[in-house]
């Protein structure tokens, strides 16, 4: 079994346990044998902001950690081969009755101005945090105890099975800053200098063009191999193509359909793509009404056998995009494999007949954000092949996120998410009765969900999420249709790229790792 | 003469406040910012965390009352996306702006003008007909697929120049030569057309009659006439280039005002695309103001018409 196989094998309560005892990576690994050396350079397909500089904002989506990730560090983050990987935390304690977790700040540790990470700045740190999912978690915590220089203390209102899924990996709240010089230069000379405990420290940023850092060779973790990285910003994807091909940039994100073609036959260049935690799925949300023929099971069923999935992810994203027939990405903890997801027309076309719609039937609306519009064309394609005859309604992003959550969409809704969580948030926002894209649910589904929100077991909570998520495949309530993959270009100087190091992660990272062939 | 500029006075703040009304609520209408700033299914209470954090959860009145009296003050706001001043982030990119604009500009006009001058003395000759072809495809061939062109022969082909970015002459050439190519099409066919009227006056034909080389009438009779219309237009696009040029600053990835505008529009940026439509609708008005006035004092008629 190797390391990554290794870490996916293991538990939230095994990975703590070992955590706890030092024997994950919170061991020091061994230094880069060198000084840093030489450049890389990445075009990057949009603007840098100052204000993912500072993880206190961190908003609820993937884009600042492109540079958190330099820049900062986290008491406990994804990282290759595991999902929450002690990084400024050495270790850390669960107290028995899930009412607090106990860190320790790992030991020489600094920051970029030489400071030391101590357990204030941690405290500091989640306090000023306000960024996605702030008030969930501060409504949660009822203190943070400051024991000692190295020891920090969440102390929780009731037990929350979540906290580290929130703390470690859905917000920037566990991303530490230091306390004394962000009081010293204020919010806004944060912004503009600001100073971190990553691998690289800030050098210069000019809006619009570049972002430049420096390695930072007080790095606990390791000493970055590569001097300089420089993210330059060219939002047109063909001239990121050009840039990479002529080798102003050694990386090049977002490179997709007949780009990525051209990019594919360039002798030195390589494709790399990355999947990242965005499922697409198809939703019935008429199947609670008895009246509606989606309400028939094997309807949803022929809905799902019609839909050719190998055909539309090779066409869109040249097949990089799996298929995972789940609407939860498998990056998430308590993720339960599903069954492989089968393309039978004709098992779809007798499913239908069975179900009293020999020739067809005209199903309605098929709404969907018009940005994956394209998606939609695919699947209604297939869908019209079985005799499921729909017309595709494509909605501003907006208008359709407002529709679908306010329960006004009918017949077929084309729905994604990239939301940050695990199997039990996911579940809560779109399986689970209440839930925020939820238009009906299932008793037993209920049920298991609400034992599981108590359930400070570890292995039971695995369970049952994995037993709803069996009940949301056998019920047919989604037709999953992929996990997107992000496609990148990598140029021929680059040794390690960084990308799809992290499981579900779209840049590169963790930097330190990345390196420049030795030629 | 102060009752005429007081009146043209009165009417640019009307044109400015019209625009504000018109921009403020256009913007409006492309959609929900905050569907951007978060992934696709977060959770409700995030959503209207950050609506609150940006004022959007106001009525519309009192969103536009206190973006009225932000602007009274000189304050455009601060953007959704770099939540830094607008007025900032203006000024960073501006002078990338000018200077593109400005080369774009002298490469339309030293081009503009002398083929619009050739076109019109060699009038139905090859030179108008190559002018026109010219001035056609200019005007016509969209400036991304031009930009596109010429970083595909000239940085991955022969290698020569670099693809995109900002930093050097080199980096200049193919944005100034791609943004002036639209305008010097432009500015040709003025050219040619006033020179033709020109051409035709009686003025021309005495000078002609009198015996003048042929060179001194075009060149310095004719010319100055003929220009008068060209500079003006000039002025204006100066500005529209400065603000504008969303595409040929994509394609480039130059960081100038337009490509901040190309970045609001695409985070709807509320804030941003107002002040930079807003800046560069009152620097479109001023010089309108001061051509009026100009134009006011030259010619007294204009002012006793109005």
């Amino acid at each position: 079994m190797d390391g990554k196989a290794r870490a996916d094998a293991f538990g939230r309560r095994e990975l703590l346990v070992l955590s706890a005892l030092g024997l994950v990576a919170g061991a020091q690994r061994p230094a880069f044998a060198g000084s840093p050396q030489g450049q890389l350079t990445w075009a990057v397909h949009f603007s840098l902001a100052p204000t993912w500089f500072d993880p206190a904002e961190t908003p609820g989506m993937i884009t600042p950690f492109l540079l958190m990730y330099a820049l900062h560090d986290a008491m406990v983050k994804p990282m290759p081969g595991n999902a929450a990987e002690p990084c400024l935390a050495e270790a850390w304690k669960t107290a028995p009755d899930g009412l607090s977790y106990e860190f320790t700040v790992r030991a020489g540790a600094k920051f970029h101005n030489g400071e030391p990470v101590t357990a204030e700045d941690v405290k500091f740190s989640f306090e000023r945090y306000r960024g996605t999912s702030a008030a969930l978690m501060k409504e949660r915590v009822a203190a943070v105890e400051t024991p000692d220089e190295r020891r920090v203390r969440f102390v929780l209102k009731k037990p929350w099975p979540d906290f580290l899924t929130f703390y470690g990996s859905a917000t920037g709240a566990g991303w530490i800053v230091p306390k004394k010089y962000v009081q010293q230069v204020g919010e806004d000379g944060f912004k503009k200098a600001p100073v971190g405990a990553g691998p690289y420290r800030f050098v210069s940023f000019t809006p619009g063009v570049e972002l430049v850092f420096e390695a930072f060779e007080g790095y606990w973790r390791k000493i970055p191999a590569v001097k300089r990285l420089v993210f330059k910003v060219v939002p047109e994807e063909a001239t990121r193509l050009a840039a990479l091909k002529r080798g102003e940039v050694d990386l090049a994100y977002s490179i997709r359909g007949e780009l990525a073609e051209e990019l594919k036959k360039t002798p030195g260049l390589s494709l790399k793509p990355v999947v990242i935690q965005g499922c697409f799925w198809l939703y019935f949300p008429d199947q609670w009404d008895p009246k509606s023929p989606w309400h028939d099971q094997r309807v949803r069923d022929a809905a799902r056998l019609a839909i050719d999935y190998k055909s539309i992810s090779e066409a869109l994203t040249l097949g990089y995009s799996p298929i995972t027939n789940s609407i939860i990405p498998d990056t998430f903890d308590f993720y339960w494999k599903a069954p492989a997801a089968v393309y039978d027309l004709a098992k779809a076309k007798k499913l239908l007949a069975d179900a009293g719609f020999g020739n067809g039937f005209d199903a309605g609306d098929y709404y969907c954000d018009s940005s994956y519009a394209n998606l939609g064309e695919a699947v209604l394609n297939n869908l019209q092949e079985a005799g499921i005859r729909v017309k595709l309604r494509p909605l501003e992003r907006a208008a359709f996120f407002s529709g679908y959550s306010e329960k006004k969409l009918k017949n077929i809704i084309q729905g994604a998410s990239g939301a940050f969580g695990n199997a039990a948030t996911r579940l809560e926002a779109f399986v689970v009765k209440g839930g925020a894209y939820a238009y009906g649910s299932y008793p037993e589904i209920d049920t298991l969900f609400a034992e599981q929100a108590a359930e400070l077991d570890v292995a039971k909570r695995t369970t049952m999420l994995q037993r709803i998520q069996q009940i949301v495949h056998e019920r047919s309530v989604y037709a999953p249709i992929w996990q997107l993959a992000f496609i990148n270009g990598v140029g021929k100087r680059v040794g390690e790229s960084g990308l799809g190091l992290i499981r579900g992660h779209a840049y590169s990272a963790p930097y330190e790792d990345v390196t420049i062939k030795q030629t | 003469m102060k009752q005429y500029i007081a009146r043209r006075v009165g009417y640019s703040l009307l044109s400015l406040f019209l625009l504000s009304v018109t921009i403020f609520l256009f913007v409006r209408v492309t959609g929900d910012p905050v569907s951007l700033l978060v992934e696709p299914g977060a959770s409700p209470e995030d959503i209207e965390n950050i609506r609150h954090q940006l004022g959007l959860d106001q009525p519309l009145w009192e969103q536009y009352w206190h973006f009225m009296a932000n602007l009274a003050a000189g304050d455009l706001g601060q953007s959704f996306y770099y939540r830094t001043p607008v007025l900032e982030l203006y000024f960073q990119r501006l002078p990338h702006s000018l200077l593109l604009a400005a080369v774009a500009m002298a490469l339309s006009l030293l081009i503009g003008i002398p083929s619009g001058i050739l076109a019109a003395v060699r009038v139905d000759g090859f030179w108008d007909s190559a002018g026109k072809i010219f001035a056609l495809l200019g005007l016509s061939l969209p400036s991304f697929w031009v930009g596109l062109v010429l970083i595909l022969f000239f940085s991955v082909y022969l290698g020569w120049l670099p693809s995109s970015g900002s930093g050097g002459v080199a980096h200049l050439l193919m944005p100034a030569f791609t943004l002036g190519w639209y305008f010097a099409a432009a500015h040709m066919r003025l050219t040619r057309s006033s020179m033709l009227e020109v051409l035709g006056s009686e003025y021309i034909k005495l000078a002609r009659l009198k015996g003048l080389p042929e060179a001194l009438v075009i060149g310095k009779h004719a010319l100055k006439n003929a220009l008068i219309p060209v500079i003006t237009l000039a002025g204006i696009n100066l500005v529209v280039m400065i603000n504008v040029a969303v595409v040929v600053e994509t394609v480039f990835a130059w960081p100038g005002i337009g490509r901040l505008l190309y970045e609001g529009i695409t985070f709807r940026d509320f804030p941003v695309v107002q002040g930079v439509v807003i800046i560069g609708g009152a620097m479109i008005v001023l010089v309108n103001l001061l051509v009026d006035i100009l134009y006011a004092l030259i010619d007294p008629r204009i002012r006793l018409e109005s």
